[in-house]
């Protein structure tokens, strides 16, 4: 099966709905179909199904254009997942399913056919859903509907496997359960699929390939990892957000940003001596009031160096997994001369990253209020044998002053006269 | 394996509809009572010592009841069923696309113009028949946009219509005057009418009819879903809703112009058969045509005991007892809507 849309545009009277879009599936590909809401998605599946005839001429099934097949041969060659499916009527699962074999009806006196009850009863095996054969539809849960839908599509013995969001209304065990369902039935049955997916992260996790569109556009198609980058997805959703990999599978996934205020020329300086994630918290909230922060000294590929870079703030960085440099140890304290405040958070202190302690020091003898932001019981995590803990308590000993949180360092600060926004 | 259940209860219901009235073995039994042997020998036509007259009352007078009775029956709750699977609604009857109202203006005009409504005119039913037809159409083209039906539309649009025939049958009425006590068993609903003409007339397009609804079952079950999912799995529904709000119109109106509106059996029959069989179209329609006859056959025999040599149109009947049960079902149904 090879599935090819060439130049498809679409209009509702005036309004032009898909804009010349061309691609093609392979037999077997399970692409991910995304894009804002209102961007032409279901409307691109309903000229699929034909429900929108227009578009027809323009979609090749195997080099056979779609007009000219009878609707009997189009659900025979898509069937369609709905986001969600419901009737008042006492209808039972089998009764359901049963209705994936009208394409392959051959003849309107034969009531049912062994060959149907095959297929339906391998259907609901297939699909998870033997076993609420007997049960009325109405009654059954989200998920469980889903997956009698899905049995009804596999009724169908499709080529194309067709799903419009197809976890909308669903939990997240349910959505994994049913992005697994699809995934395997793509794997076992080479079934072809192609999938509106409103969640970007599980369609980077499970599509072939996604297909963005924008305004009725095909603003890109690719592997996730190529289509999926924080500018395309700006450009698109108009969100500012973060592209990472999964650390366990690789796979790419986006989160937004964790600001919404931008990053201040013009705040009140403050600097954070931080790593091991543990000054995410006091960056953020920071920026958010209004502060002009600079970090130091991260390496490269820790959490707070992606926070950082993700605020835009500025960053005094050493290489991966190196010691704190004597020339980055000079920067960061450079960076203190220039601000009134440096705030110390609760990072695990090893022998590599002890200057940051150091630099706290520095920045007291430098006459800078110093706050030391308490992380449990012990101000961090000693790795150096209880030398991080003396010299902590001596630097409150000297002066800098020990809170308990972020909220209360920014109440201190407001006593201090620190200008909030 | 139920519908041959059915089966079984129509046959009898039929035959033991026959035995019912003034004049039979069961019943009130005032003036005469026949016994059942009698009855028998005056159905079968066998030699006996009973007035031949016997044999006319059977012959001539119930069996074409019953067998009208049957018909009618039988297309009501089959296009009721139909009416439902397009309305996607289960408050939906036979008359919704204006049916009634439609053959109630041109009985209600055969009064008028004096074609009298008087037993063996086919004027009235001719005329109540087109009417009904007429309005049909009119009502369908009112939910039609571009060839395609639109059933919210036409829902209303036959409420809307319905009410305004309404208004024109009043007016129609109000001049008739002396003429009106005849239009009050079409009114009603009344088999009293029967005749073996009827019967002929009645019974190919209702066989051909339910049987046409019957062979849509599949197609119907989609379509509960949904026109675009119907659409997707393969089932025309634009086709379908044509044909079977046509055939629907047509058994129902045939069935009305001669008997005239007789109400409920279209909507109560295909939710009992529903509650039994469940919403597969493939049984239910065949289950509803069949349960449809037994039980306006029933209905009708009813409405010849209830009051001793008297008879009240089969429309109270089946009233009397369909609106109390379909009330019950909706609570049941709500309760168990709730419980779920
Ligand atoms: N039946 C319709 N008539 C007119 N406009 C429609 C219709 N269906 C969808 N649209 C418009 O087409 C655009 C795309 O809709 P849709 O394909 O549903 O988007 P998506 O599924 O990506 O959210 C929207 O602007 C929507 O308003
Ligand atoms: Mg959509």
């Amino acid at each position: 099966m090879r599935l090819s849309v060439s130049n498809l545009s679409f209009s509702f009277g005036d309004s032009k709905v898909l804009r010349d879009i061309s691609f093609d599936v392979a037999n077997g590909e399970f692409l991910g179909l995304m894009g804002p809401n209102g961007s032409g998605k279901t409307t691109l599946l309903r000229c699929l199904t034909r429900y929108l005839p227009d578009g027809a001429h323009a979609i090749l099934v195997d080099m056979k254009p779609l007009h000219t097949f009878t609707d009997r041969e189009v659900a025979r060659t898509f069937a369609v997942v709905p986001q969600s499916s419901s009737t008042d009527f006492p209808f039972t699962v089998k009764d359901i399913v049963m209705m994936g074999r009208i394409p392959h009806v051959h003849s309107r006196l034969a009531t049912s056919r062994k060959g149907d009850a095959e297929a339906v009863s391998d259907a609901m095996s297939a699909s998870g859903c033997a076993h609420l054969e007997d049960r009325p539809f109405s009654e059954l849960s989200g998920g469980e509907r889903q997956r009698v839908i899905i049995a009804r599509a596999l009724a169908q013995e499709p080529k194309v496997l067709l799903l419009d969001e197809p976890t909308v209304y669903l939990d997240i065990s349910g959505q994994l359960e049913m992005m697994d369902l699809i995934t395997k039935l793509n794997k076992e049955k080479s079934l072809t699929v192609v999938a509106v997916l409103h969640d970007i992260n599980l369609a980077a996790r499970y599509c072939d390939r996604i297909a963005l569109l924008n305004q009725g556009r095909l603003e890109a198609i690719g592997p996730p990892e190529n289509v999926l980058n924080s500018e395309t997805i700006l450009g698109v959703y108009g969100v500012d957000v973060a592209v990472r990999r999964d650390p366990f599978t690789h796979n790419v996934f986006v989160m937004p940003r964790s600001t919404c205020a931008p990053a201040r020329k013009d705040g009140v300086r403050v600097h954070i001596l931080c790593g091991g994630g543990s000054g995410g918290p006091a960056m953020r909230s920071l920026v958010e009031n209004g502060f002009s922060i600079s970090v130091g000294v991260l390496n490269v590929l820790d959490s707070d160096h992606e926070c950082a870079t993700d605020l835009r703030v500025r960053i005094v960085a050493e290489v991966p997994f190196a010691q704190i440099s004597d020339d980055m140890h000079a920067e960061n304290l450079r960076c203190i001369d220039e601000t009134p405040l440096v705030v110390v958070t609760p990072f695990p202190v090893g022998p590599g990253n002890f200057k940051n302690l150091e630099a706290a020091m520095y920045a007291l003898n430098a006459g800078k209020k110093v706050f030391i932001m308490a992380g449990g019981s012990t101000s961090g995590i000693d790795f150096v044998g209880g030398k991080a803990d003396a010299y902590l308590s001596n630097l409150i000993a000297s002066g800098a002053v020990k809170v308990d949180s972020v909220d209360h360092m920014l109440q201190l600060l407001a006593h201090e006269g620190a200008v909030k926004r | 394996m139920f519908i041959g259940l059915l089966v079984v209860l129509l046959l009898v219901s039929a035959f033991l509809a026959i035995l019912v009235g003034t004049l039979g073995p069961i019943g009130p039994g005032d003036p005469e009572r026949i016994s059942f042997s009698d009855a028998l020998d005056a159905i079968l036509g066998l030699k006996s010592d009973h007035p031949a007259y016997y044999s006319s009352v059977f012959w001539d007078v119930r069996i074409p009841r019953v067998l009208l009775a049957g018909l009618v029956g039988a297309s009501l709750a089959c296009a009721g069923t139909a009416m439902q699977a397009i309305f996607r609604n289960s408050m939906a009857d036979p008359f919704i696309i204006g049916v009634s109202s439609g053959a109630a203006v041109g009985a209600a005009s055969a009064g008028l113009i004096g074609l009298t409504v008087v037993v063996g005119a086919f004027t009235a039913p001719m005329l109540a028949f087109a009417c009904a037809l007429v309005t049909v159409f009119v009502v369908y083209k009112m939910g039609t946009v571009r060839g395609k039906v639109y059933v919210d539309t036409l829902l209303l649009s036959g409420v809307a219509i319905a009410a305004f025939l309404g208004a024109v049958v009043s007016f129609l009425i109000y001049f008739a005057r002396e003429d009106y006590h005849q239009l009050i068993p079409w009114l009603l609903g009344s088999l009293a009418v029967a005749k073996w003409s009827y019967v002929w007339i009645l019974v190919v397009p209702v066989a051909l009819g339910s049987f046409l609804i019957s062979l849509y079952g599949r197609e119907l079950n989609a379509l509960l879903l949904g026109e675009e999912t119907a659409h997707n799995l393969g089932a025309d529904p634009e086709f379908l809703k044509k044909v079977m709000l046509a055939t629907a119109a047509l058994v129902t109106a045939g069935a009305v112009a001669f008997t005239g509106i007789i109400g409920f059996v279209g909507l109560i029959v295909p939710h009992m058969m529903r509650i039994l069989v469940g919403a597969d179209h493939r049984v239910l329609v065949p289950a509803a045509t069949l349960f449809g006859a037994s039980f306006l056959i029933w209905a009708d025999a009813l409405s010849r005991t209830l009051i001793p040599a008297q008879e009240l149109p089969v429309g109270i009947i089946t009233a009397l007892c369909g609106g109390p049960f379909f009330l019950y079902l909706l609570r049941k149904n709500r309760t168990g809507g709730m419980m779920s």
